[in-house]
């Protein structure tokens, strides 16, 4: 099975890169010394395009077209944004490579805001992620001092410069233009789109919006070419992408993958599998705002189209798998209560409709539910879907949807009988 | 904490801004790292150093589930109950963390002594580690049995008060 480990160097090196020496031995900062010498920012647009990198926080828009929507004429100044608000249930890459090096991401940014014609970039981190953003501060400390940031970098005339902010505990900042508002100062609301960020974004401003995952594959990229990343994995789904698994599964943990070469079933396989004499029932495989999928899609190969193809999204990549002793109605209800909480409240759809999803799943579990209720469930997925101004109320429908279609059976039984909570799967070590 | 502390906190950071409303999240998080929660007068400090009203930097605070507008425990103990952890047994970590400060499990709260809040938390990214769990926003713990965390807030009793408070 294809596993890869060549595109993030903490993983290639098999270990921490949390200082400039052990991340410059380990190749780093060489593709950003090469670039402010003998490319052109046109130049490494180009490379972005051709690489075909895709943005790894969930959209899969591809990178190299996102930068270059951004104006060239515009004397406003542009920035770039690094989202690092990763708060998608089931996802912690972008936390592994903040906390095992940090300096790739780093040389990311730089390397896009020398492309966009930027001089300042921000790298908008969730707050709970404090100690990660301690590792962060030292990291652009460092790199600050070394010369690969700030006035000139490298000798160079090119300045840019990284600024950390921390959020507060907001999984909507994570949308992009709530992330935009956030940093702005303001409460973390989405905006209306378009105008889209890459015309007016931070303060008003052309601003480049990318995960952490994305960001930190440019320097590989730009290092070995834009031909090597293309040629790893389907030519519409190039590149290595890290899953995060996590549930019912024996190893949980990141596995970085190439695109296309791997199907669901391995994925599962590499973090363990689920227990001996288990069966998987359910995944989420991007992430939990994503059709979850059952058993019978477990061949799938982990590519954003084959994954569109069965009808679910390959997203943040954060994998959760459920065995045949979870229950898909209690899952589903936690998933229903993460969106309730996590709506912002901006649209009356999203706000109602997270309200009275949550509401319903839950008196189904407890045993109060009738049989009415799963039509009425569903008579709201429509009064919901496309009627707000962000993609988190698409994220809490779809989980709810495609369970209700692929588990049928389940949620009758459950508003007939009620839904008994069964025993978790328990940790097998003590702390760690 | 007062303007004054405030601006001196903000003075390094100012020029990193094009605009100074972008100060106030900054602003309102280290003036919380003084006593664990936000007063009023924390909140008119923030206005102050920052140049906005109080009543817009409270809409701001409010927003954020990791500003508090009122007191809490001395340590803030989170519990991950999302999907991955629910899986893993974060449901019977939170149960036993309740039932032994005698909180109610619905909502959780502050112990009678003061020392600790148990709150519930959405994912927070340790899957990985599930079930987990997070004291004010530093340290993060798992995977915990019901006993480990029981053991986790037994230590945190013990232990003297955090000189800032990062939450």
């Amino acid at each position: 099975m294809p596993v890869l480990n060549s595109v993030y160097r903490h993983r290639e090196a098999g270990h921490l890169l949390t200082d400039l020496d052990a991340y410059r031995e380990a190749g780093g900062f060489r593709a950003l010394s090469s670039a402010v010498a003998d490319m052109e920012p046109d130049d490494l647009l180009y490379v972005f395009h051709r690489s075909g990198l895709r943005g790894r926080g969930g959209a899969g828009f591809p990178m190299g077209r996102k930068a270059s929507f951004l104006p060239k004429d515009s004397r406003l100044a542009k920035y770039v944004v690094c989202n690092a608000d990763e708060s998608e249930p089931g996802t912690f890459k972008d936390r592994e490579i903040m906390e095992m090096n940090p300096f790739q991401l780093i040389e990311g940014i730089t390397l896009a805001g020398y492309a966009i014609g930027a001089e300042r970039g921000y790298i908008y981190i969730r707050g709970e992620y404090e100690h990660q953003a301690r590792i962060l501060d030292e990291a652009i400390r460092q790199a600050r001092a070394a010369g690969y940031i700030g006035r000139g970098i490298l000798r160079s005339q090119v300045d840019f410069d990284v600024t950390l902010y921390r959020g507060a505990g907001a999984y909507i900042c994570g949308e992009e233009t709530g992330l935009l508002e956030s940093l702005e100062g303001k409460r973390g609301q989405p905006r209306l789109k378009p105008p889209f960020p890459a015309v007016a974004g931070l303060y008003s401003s052309p601003t480049l919006i990318n995960n952490v995952e994305t960001l930190s594959a440019l320097p590989p990229i730009v290092e070995r070419g834009a031909d090597w990343y293309a040629a790893l994995g389907p030519e519409k789904s190039p590149g290595t992408k890290i899953f995060s698994v996590s549930g019912h599964v024996q190893r949980p943990g990141n596995y970085e993958v190439i695109l296309g070469e791997t199907t669901l079933r391995e994925l599962i396989e590499l973090a363990g599998g689920v227990r001996e004499g288990r069966r998987v029932k359910a995944v989420w495989v991007g992430g939990s705002s994503v059709p979850v999928l059952g058993e019978q899609h477990l061949d799938t190969p982990l590519d954003y189209e084959s994954l569109n193809a069965v009808g679910t999204f390959l997203g943040s990549g954060g994998c959760i798998v459920m065995d045949d002793s979870g229950c898909i109605v209690r899952s589903t209800l936690r998933l229903a209560t993460f969106y309730r909480h996590e709506s912002c409240g901006k649209c009356s759809p999203c706000r109602e409709g997270t309200t009275w999803m949550e509401k319903i799943l839950q008196r189904i579990v407890d045993g109060e539910g009738r049989i009415e209720d799963i039509e009425l469930l569903e008579s709201l997925f429509g009064r919901i879907s496309g009627k707000v101004l962000c993609a988190l109320a698409d994220g809490a429908v779809a989980p709810i949807k495609s369970a209700l279609h692929m588990f049928r059976d389940d949620f009758v039984r459950a508003a007939e009988q009620g839904a008994p909570r069964p025993d978790p799967m328990l940790p097998a070590t003590a702390a760690s | 904490m007062n303007a004054e502390q405030l601006r001196a906190y903000l003075e390094p950071i100012r020029g990193e801004y094009a605009e100074a409303r972008s100060l106030i999240l900054p602003a309102l998080k280290y003036a919380q790292t003084e006593k664990g929660h936000l007063t009023r007068e924390d909140l008119d400090a923030v206005a102050g150093a920052t140049g906005f009203s109080r009543a817009y930097v409270e809409s701001v605070a409010s927003f954020y589930d990791r500003l508090y507008l009122r007191p809490v425990g001395t340590r803030v103990v989170s519990v991950c109950v999302t999907l991955s952890c629910m899986l893993r047994g974060a449901d019977e970590v939170w149960e036993h963390l309740c039932d032994r400060e005698g909180l109610d499990p619905h909502h959780g709260g502050t112990s009678e002594d003061g020392r600790v809040t148990i709150q519930e938390a959405q994912c927070l990214g340790y899957c990985d580690r599930a079930p987990c769990v997070q004291v004010d926003a530093e340290e993060t713990s798992g995977p915990l049995t019901p006993e480990d965390a029981a053991r986790l807030v037994d230590e945190l009793r013990e232990a003297p008060a955090p000189e800032h408070y990062w939450r």
